[in-house]
């Protein structure tokens, strides 16, 4: 115990003895350790598991409570127990021999194909992802009790394969003796063709049909593969009877999967979908310093804000120019300038600019769904099926792009400021007021950042 | 394979086994029972493969021989046919003809060889005991086992096989209960195992008040063999936790109380308890046990039950649930209940080692 958590545990102590009798304190608290503190959890490290059990099932309130009184505000709890696991994996190597009736080889995850460093402490968690992290975690603590199948989506590089890996890895390391399978559709697909070609289906089906947990990324390439579907729809149905677990990925909502029969589309969206979007100013910079202290560099403030700022869309490629940056760092011993970066960065740079949505590309795109003319954004015309459109690239324009309301007046035709805040609001209004308006309003937004 | 029976005999003899056939899909051979026909009896195996159960019935055998059929369906047509005599004939191609009075039914099995084997236990440790002695001690503990899958060691009960006793402890956090049998154990054959609920459950159904039972621990696997009935487990991985920290020191305060007067009046007054807080409270005066409930916005209950107590006056409040399911489960006339102070567990107690532990909750005065 360093010198910070012993003071942070004899003050918590001090306000902890008057919330639980004196026995209980003795019995309970006595041998707890506090072993990590932060602003938002604490660590507290108990001789084995019972304590863990009882101050959970019992104390709670109490420490909770004394928490509020000795900090101000409320933490979150952990315990480690210090009983080392390794004495258990020997035991079920031996009874795993004596076992009859499974497939009955060890899993670990790196044969899994799990990358060890996706796990849900090295996820960094955001408002934009908060709810599909909540939703992993609840997932992998009761496999198939909570939400079944999960249903994760969001853009590239944001997480999707980081959060599932995380709950094979949570699930393989508490529950040794459930079988995870964890495989991005490509792979399904090409194992499915194989089977048949070799004939032996019935052992693909066992392969799948026997899991405890299946994690499936990128679903999405299901679409268009009609036998491959159907196959996949038999093993989710066999699974999720069975009351096992399924947890899928994808880049898009299940419904907008192109080619995706119906009665997978209902059952993807059973359970829990969750959406991931692209992370915050505050968040990627949270990333950032996290990757930063796990690669053991260090850089200036202004670097990380400089890339945070400027590296908007993807996680992926935030970490790919820390890296790029870091490593100059680290081999030239140039000083870091604004500059320098920017060369350094030229190409990524370039490709975050080039996503830039135009106003043109806005109205196109409204412009087709609304199945009216391209010339109708611009035109004087003002029939309300075409002034609807109108608005609705007005509204998306003023959100999606940093022109100003004359820039987009002009754009749209060369009306003034007051017609596009007016339309900005009258769109606004229907979204409140309408569902399927809105709905419509979201699914062109998200096309459009694609 | 044709043998006959009398109705009673399969129906007993398949009840003994059919609770194990496993809900899972995936597996179909899992949701049949083996029949194995030989020498004037018929063996019955089930199995989900954590847990199995063997069991037999008698029968006139014609024809020796072995199949496999599904355990509900059989069970099901059994139970309904008109006639006591029944005889069963089962084709090369495992369909079973079932014939019974004026009935006939035709029933498609899988192949015997299909069906998993129990596993065999060599090099076992080998301890026997009563049926009676085990069976009251399941009883007494198996109802405090934690549901709470997140905490997969404690959903099962713990066989500690040491020191001459065998010591049954259940516990989900909030109460713990243990059971001490008094058992003559080697040195060499002491073990500390966990025996999952589904096991438990089981076995209760199959022990009896006469004749012994044979208990077998091999890795991972455990043994309960009761002569005509066998029922193989796999064993929870993981050591249980040390459940000795949980037991209070000395008390304070000891009422004696009638067991079944006791627990009609928690039954009554847990009627009020409200859900959203469910306790009940215990207001201890001289002589006198004062059982309180209320609920605000619905009511409240109250019932005096004199008792011997000469201690300080206190209250203290309970979870009626929990405190009911010892009292249901023991036979006793007199159970102990020892205190220490408001905040501290409460422990039940009766003449024979037996302990249950209950964490009282948080009166809001």
């Amino acid at each position: 115990m360093d010198e910070k958590c012993t003071q942070l545990w004899q003050k918590l102590s001090a306000a902890l003895k008057p919330q639980v009798s004196a026995d209980t304190f003795k019995r309970w608290f006595s041998a707890v350790e506090l072993v990590g503190a932060t602003d938002k959890t604490l660590s507290f490290r108990v001789p084995n598991n019972i304590y863990q059990y009882w101050i959970e099932s019992n104390h709670m309130a109490a420490l909770q409570a004394a928490i509020l009184i000795a900090f101000g505000d409320p933490r979150e709890i952990k315990f480690i127990s210090s009983e080392s696991p390794i004495e258990v994996s020997e035991t079920i190597d031996v009874s795993r021999k004596s076992d009859s009736g499974r497939d009955t080889k060890p899993t670990s995850s790196s044969s899994l194909g799990l990358n060890p460093r996706n796990t849900f402490e090295s996820f960094v968690i955001g408002p934009n992802n908060e709810i599909a992290h909540a939703a992993s975690l609840a997932v992998a603590q009761a496999p198939a009790r909570t939400y079944n199948p999960l249903f994760i989506y969001g853009g590239v590089g944001l997480g999707k394969t980081h959060l599932m890996q995380a709950i094979g890895q949570y699930v393989l390391a508490k529950k040794k003796n459930m079988k995870v399978i964890y495989l991005s559709s490509e792979l399904f697909i090409n194992e499915f063709i194989d089977a048949i070609q070799h004939n032996n289906l019935v052992k693909f089906r066992k392969r799948y049909r026997q899991a405890d947990l299946l994690c499936i990324d990128d679903i999405q390439f299901l679409g268009g593969k009609e036998r491959s579907q159907e196959e996949f729809f038999h093993t989710f149905n066999t699974l999720f009877d069975g009351h096992k677990q399924i947890v899928l990925s994808s880049d898009r909502p299940a419904s907008e999967i192109a080619n995706l029969e119906h009665r997978l589309v209902s059952r993807f969206e059973w359970g829990l979908t969750a959406e991931l979007q692209p992370p915050a100013i505050e968040t990627r910079l949270a990333i950032l310093r996290k990757k930063a202290r796990g690669m053991q560099i260090k850089l200036p403030d202004e670097t990380f804000e400089f890339l945070a700022n400027r590296i908007r869309s993807n996680v992926r490629r935030l970490e790919g120019a820390l890296m790029r940056v870091a490593s100059f760092a680290s081999l030239s011993g140039k000083q870091l300038t604004g500059e320098v970066i920017e060369h350094l960065l030229k190409d990524i740079l370039q490709e975050e600019a080039r996503t830039s949505i135009t106003i043109e590309q806005i109205q196109r795109r409204v412009a087709e769904h609304f199945d009216v003319r391209l010339a109708d954004m611009t035109s004087k015309r003002r029939p309300a099926s075409i002034a609807f459109p109108r608005q609705v690239a007005m509204y998306l324009a003023r959100e999606l792009t940093k022109s100003s309301l004359n820039e987009i007046g002009d754009a749209f035709g060369g009306r003034d400021h007051g017609t596009v805040l007016h339309a900005c609001k009258t769109v606004k209004k229907r979204m409140k007021e309408q569902d399927n308006i809105r709905q419509t309003i979201s699914f062109i937004d998200s096309s459009l950042q694609r | 394979m044709k043998f006959s029976a009398t109705k009673e005999k399969l129906l007993e003899g398949l009840q003994q086994v059919q609770n194990v056939v496993s809900t899972r899909t995936t597996l179909p051979i899992l949701s049949n029972v083996l029949l194995q026909a030989s020498d004037g009896e018929v063996h019955l195996t089930t199995t989900d493969l954590d847990v199995g159960v063997r069991g037999s019935f008698e029968a006139e055998v014609e024809k020796e021989g072995a199949t496999t059929l599904p355990a509900r369906r059989l069970f099901n047509i059994v139970r309904e046919l008109p006639s006591s005599e029944i005889q069963v004939d089962v084709d090369g191609k495992n369909a079973a003809s079932i014939r019974s009075g004026q009935s006939f039914f035709k029933i498609l099995g899988l192949p015997e060889e299909e069906f998993p084997p129990l596993p065999k236990f060599e090099g076992a440790k080998v301890v026997t005991m009563r049926q009676k002695d085990l069976r009251d001690g399941l009883r007494r503990t198996s109802y405090a086992i934690s549901t709470d899958e997140t905490r997969y060691v404690l959903n099962g009960l713990l066989f500690s096989f040491k020191e001459n006793k065998l010591t049954l402890v259940a516990t989900d956090g909030r109460r713990l209960a243990m059971v001490d049998i008094e058992l003559e154990i080697p040195r060499s054959q002491e073990a500390d195992i966990i025996v999952p609920t589904k096991a438990v459950t089981e076995l209760q159904r199959l022990l009896t008040d006469n004749g012994d039972v044979k208990v077998s621990v091999a890795s991972g696997q455990i043994a309960f063999d009761l002569n005509k009935t066998l029922l193989v487990s796999k064993l929870i991985e993981g050591n249980y936790p040390n459940y000795k920290q949980v037991i209070p020191g000395e008390a304070k305060e000891r009422v004696t109380l009638e067991r079944e007067t006791f627990l009609n009046s928690l039954r009554r007054v847990s009627l009020l308890a409200s859900e959203k807080s469910n306790s009940i409270k215990l207001n201890f005066a001289k002589n006198n046990i004062d059982i309180t409930a209320n609920t605000p916005e619905v009511g409240e209950a109250k019932e005096s039950l004199p008792v011997q107590y000469k201690g300080r006056d206190f209250s203290i409040a309970f979870n009626p649930e929990f405190l009911m399911a010892p009292l249901r489960n023991l036979t006793e006339d007199e159970v102990f209940l020892d205190l220490i102070d408001e905040m501290s567990p409460g422990v039940l107690k009766i003449q024979t080692p037996f302990l249950y532990v209950l964490m009282p909750m948080r009166i809001s005065s």
